[in-house]
């Protein structure tokens, strides 16, 4: 699945959902968007992607997310529509254990906002 | 250094899971976190990197935030979260109960104070 690129998705930051989501870091929910958030507007919006993508055929139940990097230039504000899109840049297997590297370049009016780097493995904790 | 110790609960992780939308039955079904050879459920990479974000400093400053998920947190795990920062750079742990770190090569970058207010 190296190279696989999956098309831009649209997401909207929601005040409401930005603040259940600070709640649930025990975060003030008046505090803004929390910098994790990046995990819902930029991984989850495309990560979902590829484990819907039955090629990939990625074996969600046993996936564990190894390592996450982000990178901001900015945090996004409520109310912004962002645009997210994510790409598989390594997808391996050794051992009998899967390892995907997966990116998501997220914008707003096609400027950079935030870069995500996401290591998956799947079948490792057997 | 900043600091934060979270005693992680199960009510906790649902409560992530349906905040993120990430619901992985690892994180709220025991007996199918057992079937696929897990202890039982365990927390979200993303909730402790959630809180690691905590202690890295004001989320406008963040530029950078990584880290590796070197062991998991189950229900009922105490963990102390440490952010120790140094010319904008933030090393950042994660330890459990028993001492144990749970991220590894955790580390923050910050954006100067100056840079904040353009």
């Amino acid at each position: 699945m190296t190279g696989r690129v999956y098309p831009p998705v649209e997401f909207r930051i929601e005040a409401s959902h930005v603040e259940a989501f600070a709640r649930a870091l025990g975060a003030d929910p008046a505090g803004g968007v929390p910098p994790t958030y990046a995990a819902v507007y930029a991984l989850g919006t495309t990560a979902r992607q590829l484990f819907e993508d039955s090629e990939a055929a990625v074996d969600f139940a046993r996936l564990l997310h190894r390592e996450q990097e982000f990178e901001w230039e900015r945090q996004p504000e409520m109310g912004e529509m962002v645009i997210a899109q994510g790409q598989v840049t390594s997808d391996v297997e050794r051992r009998g254990v899967r390892f995907i590297t997966f990116e998501s370049n997220v914008s707003a009016g096609g400027v950079p906002v935030c870069r995500s780097r996401a290591v998956f493995v799947i079948g490792g904790a057997q | 250094m900043r600091e934060l110790v979270v005693e992680f609960t199960k009510e906790q992780i649902a409560a992530y899971a349906q905040a993120s939308g990430d619901s992985n039955p690892i994180h709220l079904d025991d007996e199918f976190a057992r079937s696929v050879g897990l202890p039982g459920v365990i927390a979200h990479g993303m909730l402790q990197m959630g809180l690691l974000a905590r202690v890295a400093g004001e989320p406008g400053r963040l530029r950078r935030l990584s880290c590796r998920f070197a062991g998991i947190v189950r229900p009922g795990d105490t963990v102390t979260f440490r952010g120790d920062e140094h010319d904008q750079t933030v090393q950042l742990t994660a330890v459990n109960q028993d001492g144990q770190p749970v991220v590894s090569r955790a580390i923050a970058e910050l954006n100067s104070a100056d840079d904040r207010a353009r």
